[in-house]
């Protein structure tokens, strides 16, 4: 699936992400503030499964936030297998919902087949409260994938915090990257 | 798949009493692992002139013990070492002490000593503390221990010194347990402990998944920690270090994190998310009871036990970003303790439960804060950035903690002051959370 993002476009983005490249540091209470309220008051609401419309990707900021969350970073089907969450976020993108949809209609179809949500966090900030932040994340793809109507029983989740990066690195692009949660298939993979 | 693990080392341990000191016993490292290499980047300005004059007979011993001695009360930060070339004589007793080839130099102590090696095969080790200012020896004592326990009296040597000059107890003489993380090695992530001075590393664990969160019982035989070996998994392990032997005593759907033991030592905080989000919970290591304490919709993890054991210090975001608050165990209410900035958490307390130790974001950046519980007061204590996992030595006197040089994960300790900061790069790989332990 990555290389559905056209060498172009990457550098485009690149370029855009390089202008803005003094690190934004978060506003510290309105981003965190943001997010428990988020967590705890509305919870994830995703867009009821109607036909598929194919979203107007021109349009979106480029930023290291979305720039793995790109419409054009998932397929659509059950091979895109993992979900990229802003900065500070539980908030399941909406770039992933027919990725998500599609893996609840695989499911939904086999019985047999179980994944485990692992969630993940960038590094900043102490190990296990980031451990706690992971999980939301995880929470949040499990409530969307329930409410598609998918068993309990088919969902695990595991929640990894900042101790399993994808990337290595220190900076935006990095962190964006380890913001994710994971969709492994533990049995009956599609 | 599960985490392909290997006990590494048998510890044994020995108690070997002389003139009234109890030491470890030798943790024997066959194979050279990368050891921390200790270097003090900040001393006080008005650090104590002292000088350790090279012991007679430590060159041909397999560890200079007069060495050691030195290294220990420079990386404290209280004491300024004085060169040996640039000692005018070097006494190696009463006899031989010259005061006034040490006034002029302005060093107001010295330390001399001999290592004789015995015909039974160990080591005689004599030291003798003098002051210059009153021309008077203060302290003189003699060891006899086996060569595989040279380090040890040494730092217990560095102890008594310390204690003798500051009043407070030397922590020399303990360790440091830590994850490492080397992402090409076949077992990425391993547990280690160290002598507080880096060497005689030992490893404890190595696992294909992460391990976690490791702590000390309060008698130093025992850690705890977070290991996801069991098919990714996380469960907490209590582990013996003296026999290797281990118990899972936490492995619930959900997290299972962040373990601390009560003063005690009969009981386990720690945090659960099997009611479906991070609280609190007391785990009875006899009984295996579990008491929710916390019960709140947002984030409750972190917990620290208070020395009174009475009272837990936990991370909550119960009011919005993560914040200190304080649990009291019998009624289980709460208070918010920290007030300053948006993001404050992991605690650690001293063990005169006066100052928290926290990790707190300021602009962006990660640094260790400390808050002196008794006048409110609170300062930043670090310069980096991304600092994370405070822990306070047992003597109160440092805070060790986990920060990156270059991107890689190095241990660094301050002062509870900020006056004094000490580097414990490692060779290869990262470092990170650090456990000071209790005396040993």
């Amino acid at each position: 699936m990555r290389s559905l993002l056209n060498p172009l476009f990457a550098i485009v983005l690149a370029a855009a992400l390089a202008a803005c490249s003094s690190t934004p540091t978060e506003d510290d209470s309105s981003a965190t503030d943001n997010m428990s309220q988020q967590t705890d008051t509305s919870p994830v609401t995703p867009v009821e499964p109607s036909e598929p419309v194919k979203p107007d990707t021109s349009s979106i900021p480029l930023t290291a936030d979305n720039f793995y969350n790109h419409p054009s970073n998932y397929d659509g089907t059950t091979d895109s297998r993992v979900i990229y969450f802003a900065f500070d976020s539980n908030t399941v993108p909406a770039a992933a919902f027919e990725t998500l949809r599609a893996h609840a209609t695989y499911l939904k179809n086999n019985a047999n087949a179980k994944i485990r949500l692992e969630g993940h966090a960038d590094e900043r900030g102490t190990r296990e409260y980031n451990v706690a932040l992971s999980e939301r994340r995880s929470k949040a793809v499990e409530k969307f994938l329930r409410v598609q109507g998918v068993a309990s029983s088919q969902l695990e989740i595991v929640s990894y915090g900042e101790e399993k990066p994808a990337a290595f690195g220190h900076g935006e692009m990095d962190w964006a990257k380890n913001r994710r949660v994971e969709i492994n298939y533990l049995s009956g993979r599609p | 798949m599960i985490g392909v693990l290997r006990m590494q080392q048998t510890c044994k341990r020995k108690v070997w009493t002389q003139i009234s000191i109890a030491l470890m016993a030798a943790l024997w490292m066959v194979n050279a692992q990368a050891e921390l290499l200790i270097k003090v980047t900040e001393g006080r300005v008005d650090a104590v002139p002292i000088a350790v004059v090279p012991f007679d007979g430590a060159q041909n011993a397999p560890e200079d013990v007069s060495e050691i001695i030195q290294a220990d009360l420079h990386r404290s930060g209280q004491f300024k070492p004085l060169p040996a070339e640039d000692m005018l004589s070097r006494p190696r007793n009463e006899q031989e002490m010259i005061y006034r080839d040490f006034k002029v130099l302005g060093t107001e102590y010295v330390i001399t000593g001999s290592m004789k090696r015995q015909e039974t095969g160990g080591y005689e080790v004599s030291y003798a503390l003098f002051d210059v200012a009153r021309q008077k020896k203060l302290m003189s004592e003699t060891y006899r221990p086996p060569e595989s326990q040279l380090r040890d009296v040494a730092h217990a040597i560095s102890d008594r010194i310390y204690e003798q000059l500051t009043g407070i107890p030397g922590a020399f003489s303990t360790k440091i347990l830590y994850v490492t993380h080397n992402r090409h090695d076949s077992n990425p992530y391993q547990l280690q402990y160290a002598d507080a001075d880096g060497h005689r590393v030992t490893t404890i664990l190595r696992s294909k998944e992460p391990i976690m969160s490791p702590t000390w019982s309060p008698d130093g035989r025992k850690i705890a920690y977070v290991s996801f070996e069991d098919q990714g998994r996380p469960a907490i392990y209590i582990h013996s270090l003296a026999t290797t032997e281990r118990e899972k005593v936490s492995s619930f759907s959900g997290i299972n994190g962040a373990p601390d033991w009560s003063p005690d030592g009969q009981k386990l905080a720690l945090t659960l998310s099997r009611d479906g989000n991070p609280e609190i919970y007391m785990l009875n290591l006899s009984t295996k009871g579990l008491t929710r304490l916390t019960n709140n919709y947002g984030i409750d993890t972190e917990p620290r036990w208070l020395p009174d054991g009475e009272h837990l210090v936990f991370t909550s975001s119960r009011s919005g970003g993560p914040q200190i608050y304080k649990l009291n165990i019998n009624d289980k209410s709460v208070r918010r303790v920290s007030f300053q900035g948006a993001y404050n958490a992991r605690s650690d307390v001293t063990p005169d439960g006066r100052y928290l130790v926290y990790v707190h974001r300021r602009n962006g950046n990660f640094n260790v804060g400390v808050q002196d519980l008794q006048r409110g007061t609170f300062n930043i204590v670090t310069r980096t950035d991304m600092d994370e996992s405070p822990s306070v030595a047992p003597n109160g006197s440092m805070v060790i903690y986990g920060t990156q040089h270059g991107g890689t994960g190095v241990l660094e300790a301050v002062s509870i002051d900020g006056r004094v900061k000490v580097e414990l790069p490692s060779k290869e790989g990262e470092v990170r959370e650090p456990a000071w332990s209790p005396f040993l």
